[in-house]
């Protein structure tokens, strides 16, 4: 072990300033980065996890949030005439409102009802299902009970996270565009901290008269007889179409709808705004801990300058030091993350940490620590041998 | 005062010859002159003791003969290189790098090594592989007497095993030259009589040329060779002859 290594080791508290400086910084920008990752992810979860292989677009769309995603009707059995295509389905959903009504006379007014403590209306965003044994629309972790439960006309499901901002539990009854539907399922896995999703089967929502049922229909979901050959079926539907649509596969359009969040101003002077001030404090007190550390051992620096080490020597000392500091800082940087990532889904609210993420932070908080190292080398100079003999 | 510093001198060959050292220090708006045109030499298998009162100049000389504090005036030819004071700061360094051993009176050793990586640190830097730095450094710290004491870090050391890890630390390079300041001062009169003994042996079986700064006159019976210097002038220069076997009592 060097010796850069075996000191950190050794005088772990003399680096922990430095250490949580940089895990601090990292959670900040891993944290908002992650959570607006995760706002857009709310939205699309139930795509993402669906068994669609291939999703198919209109050709100007970037992802599923935001811009022109719909294509004609016709389209579907253009798609079925690729031999590897076995379901297509259009993805479908609407939006409107849902009033608890349990305990509260529904037709009160807004205000009478407040007065009574009833949950509020709410606006939720509503995604679909098609109930049929193994549809391409139905999410990989949904279970059959929930499936067949949902398969029953004018019911819904929510997520868990949601039951207590819609104010209903299992079995109620609500209303929902001022219909009456049952909570049938709760799930799992499906936070949304911007708005409420509720999920209910393809027939339910054209019984509620939101279904598309004209020449224009949502992005397509297909599913193929072999998973793994999803590029190479995109490739092949995408030269089929003739730019009349684009395929994209299940892991594109994952990628891109993270990417997605990232095309707002707003967000980019955020995020850019934290790693900012995520740099300058980790440099200021990574830099300032490791010039302390450096001043504690420097007559045994000096006694090594006196054996006839050189400065660059010692110099490559302090950066290899620094090195492992930036590293000991990333893992805690991300073990803080999952923790507060634990913490937070429990409040409904994802943090997305796509590895890309991890190693693009991971990677700054390092040249972070170097860059400090490279600080705290004019500290050095005060390893004068000669004021070892006194 | 004859003849020429030689790296692989015989016994009684000179090993580093000094002349006319002058080295001032700025105090306030004057100079105070700690060296004044000091000649010195030290020769090969001597012990030479340079024994003096605190601010006499006798660190700050061997600070000037070792590299370490340039002299306003005079040369130092040393081994095999004329005018040390001549060669650029890294080439001083790999001189003391290649020649030279240290030992002060603090024991400056990391706190977060063990004593045989103490000693391996300086091998490894001299261009020793890992495998032969572990090995040359067990030989030394066996010979300093600390076989028995190789994987503890200097928390778990006593005072006067501290000193012999730096001792080991020194002598493990196999130095031509070794410097002491004040090694003794920090430890008793038991572990002050193992150090002056190993500081003995490196001169008399390894042929280095030692040099000692102390002001503990009860060192004078293992020497070779008593300078005396007093406001940075060398008073008395004697001869003498060594006893190895002279005890050192507690101080």
């Amino acid at each position: 072990m060097s010796l850069a290594l075996s000191t950190l080791l050794y005088e772990w508290r003399r680096y922990m300033a430095a250490v949580m400086a940089l895990a601090l910084s990292g959670l900040l920008v891993l944290a908002m980065t992650g959570v607006f990752i995760g706002i857009g992810k709310g939205f699309t979860a139930t795509i993402e996890r669906s068994s669609a292989d291939i999703i198919i677009m209109q050709p100007g769309a970037k992802s599923l949030i935001g811009g022109p995603s719909g294509v004609p009707r016709r389209f579907i059995p253009l798609a079925y005439r690729n031999p590897a295509v076995v379901e297509v389905q259009p993805l479908d959903g609407a939006g409107g409102s849902f009033q608890s009504v349990k305990n509260v006379d529904p037709t009160m007014s807004q205000a009478d009802r407040a007065k009574m403590g009833a949950p509020r209306q709410e606006f939720v965003q509503t995604s679909i299902i098609d109930t049929t044994p193994g549809a391409v629309t139905i999410p990989t972790d949904y279970s059959q009970e929930l499936v067949d439960a949902l398969r029953q006309p004018y019911t819904v499901a929510i997520d868990e996270t949601a039951t207590r901002k819609l104010g209903v539990k299992l079995g109620d009854r609500a209303l929902y565009n001022g219909q009456t539907v049952t909570v049938v399922g709760i799930t799992r896995g499906y936070p949304n901290m911007m708005q409420a999703t509720i999920i209910m089967s393809r027939d339910t929502l054209r019984m509620v008269g939101q279904a598309d049922t004209g020449p224009r229909v949502g992005p397509l979901m297909v599913k193929l007889n072999d998973p793994s050959q999803a590029e190479r079926v995109a490739a092949e539907l995408n030269e089929q179409g003739d730019g009349q649509w684009k395929a994209w596969t299940r892991q594109e359009l994952a990628d891109a709808n993270a990417g997605a969040m990232f095309e707002e101003g707003i967000l980019v002077i955020i995020i850019g705004g934290c790693v900012v001030l995520g740099t300058i404090i980790g440099v200021a007190i990574t830099w300032q801990t490791l010039r302390g550390a450096i001043m504690a051992n420097i007559k045994e620096f000096a006694s090594l300058r006196a054996l006839g080490v050189g400065m660059g020597s010692l110099q490559w000392i302090v950066m290899e030091l620094s090195f492992w500091v930036g590293c000991v800082g990333v893992i805690a940087a991300i073990l803080l993350t999952l923790l507060l990532q634990a913490l937070a889904l429990m409040g409904a609210v994802i943090i997305a940490l796509p590895l890309i993420l991890l190693i693009i932070v991971g990677g700054g908080l390092i040249v972070i620590a170097m860059l400090s190292g490279l600080l705290s080398l004019g500290i050095l100079k005060n390893s004068q041998p000669a004021d070892l003999l006194r | 005062m004859t003849g020429h510093t030689r790296v692989h001198g015989k016994h009684g060959d000179f090993a580093i010859e000094a002349k006319g050292l002058v080295k001032r220090f700025k105090s306030g708006k004057s100079f105070v002159e700690v060296l004044k045109n000091v000649d010195f030499d030290a020769r090969h298998g001597d012990l030479t003791m340079v024994m003096g009162p605190s601010g006499s100049g006798k660190s700050t000389l061997i600070a000037a003969l070792s590299g370490l504090l340039r002299p306003e005036e005079g040369r130092v030819d040393t081994l095999d290189v004329d005018d040390l004071w001549k060669l650029s700061g890294s080439r001083i360094d790999k001189f003391r790098l290649d020649h030279c051993g240290f030992i002060f009176q603090g024991f400056n050793l990391f706190p977060a090594l063990s004593a045989i990586q103490q000693v391996e640190v300086v091998l490894k830097f001299q261009g020793l592989s890992k495998a032969d730095a572990r090995r040359q450094a067990q030989i030394t710290l066996e010979e300093v007497g600390l076989g028995h004491r190789l994987h503890q870090k200097p928390s778990a050391l006593s005072g006067g095993e501290k000193q012999r890890v730096a001792i080991a630390r020194a002598l493990a390079k196999n130095p031509q030259i070794l410097f002491a300041d004040e090694p003794t001062s920090a430890l008793d009169g038991e572990n002050g009589q193992v150090v002056i003994r190993l500081l003995r042996r490196a001169a008399t079986e390894h042929g280095a040329a030692v040099i000692c700064v102390t002001h503990d006159p009860r060192l004078e019976a293992w020497a070779d060779r008593v300078i005396h210097i007093e406001d940075g002038v060398i008073i008395d220069d004697q001869r003498r002859i060594p006893n190895p076997d002279a005890t050192l009592a507690s101080h």
